[in-house]
């Protein structure tokens, strides 16, 4: 009696266990990260009339005059039927159409300079080879797929360059985009520090592609 | 050697419990991993939703559109993808 008494109490724990494991579970089907919204704010009001008005008017970007959709519109119709429309030479800023002014030069440059574009990473394909082989965001196969298109991309350039192809560059350059595309949809989610690399290395791949001379390096 | 019993349950409980988890999660990278080398062939799948292992590098895939595919990998190390009927 005392035995079975310990044995469940012993069990216990086990069987916890057990509800934490199946709860543990991956569902079959995974559930998206929610996509985070990038939309550009609205430049044109609400359209809702009836909307109670702020307290202090905001000002109308010029933009609202543009036809940019039937939003606009309504609110166009809206404003012209309420007599608030304000002409275009009116918003604009007084400084801007004032001829007679003379234009004053700064009196020292100003202390920061406008910050260059980044130049690109230099190429380093080999790093690139062993991050796709490292990484874990592809598959054994997938890894071995990838391969076999990339060699039978390099098999179309050589055949390309020995002139026994009858593919133009045009060709060799959309089948390259869309290698490339293949393997950013494999990596963009789960290892977006090698995607970004190798869309940065884009241009540069291409180059030792498409020059005769730097493909017959990188075959050697 | 009548208490050797109940450990023995428990032990291998707590081995099934820890198992099943991993066991289905390697499952699901599998049927990841085929559901993009089918992908990459072009052809029509969807999501594979099942996958037996015929032999060593050698899967028969079942696909959420009905589609069957065998992949495996060729004597000259390319990945196929072959069409079940």
């Amino acid at each position: 009696m005392a035995a079975a008494t310990s044995m469940r109490l012993t069990l216990i724990p086990f069987l916890f266990l057990l509800f934490a494991g199946c709860a543990a579970v991956t569902p079959d089907v995974p559930v998206a990260p929610k996509p985070e919204v990038v939309a550009p704010k609205p430049i044109s009001p609400p359209p809702n009339a009836m909307a109670p008005a702020p307290s202090t008017p905001l000002p109308v970007p010029a933009a609202t005059t543009s036809h940019t959709g039937p939003s606009t519109a309504v609110t166009e119709k809206k404003s012209a039927a309420r007599g608030t429309e304000t002409p275009v030479a009116a918003t604009r800023p007084p400084a801007a159409s004032a001829s007679s002014v003379t234009v004053a030069k700064p009196a020292t440059p100003p202390a920061t300079a406008p910050p260059q574009p980044a130049a690109p990473p230099a190429l380093d394909l080999n790093a690139l080879k062993e991050q796709l082989k490292e990484t874990k965001a592809i598959g054994v196969f997938t890894k071995l797929t990838l391969k076999n298109q990339v060699d039978d991309l390099l098999q179309q350039f050589r055949d390309f360059y020995q002139g026994k192809a009858k593919v133009t560059m045009a060709q060799l350059r959309r089948s390259y985009d869309l290698l490339l595309m293949k393997v950013l949809s494999l990596l963009q989610d789960a290892d977006q520090k090698l995607a970004s690399a190798i869309v940065a290395s884009r241009e540069a791949i291409w180059g030792l592609l498409a020059d005769p001379k730097k493909f017959a390096t990188l075959e050697g | 050697m009548i208490n050797r019993t109940p450990v023995l349950i428990q032990a291998l409980f707590v081995a099934a419990f820890i198992a099943g988890p991993s066991l289905a999660a390697g499952d699901e990278e599998l049927k990841k991993d085929m559901t993009a080398v089918i992908a990459l062939q072009g052809l029509a799948c969807g999501q594979v939703v099942a996958v037996e292992v015929n032999a060593e590098n050698d899967y028969a895939c079942t696909c959420k559109d009905g589609n069957r595919y065998r992949v495996y990998v060729s004597a000259a190390g390319r990945v196929v993808v072959e069409k079940q009927k």
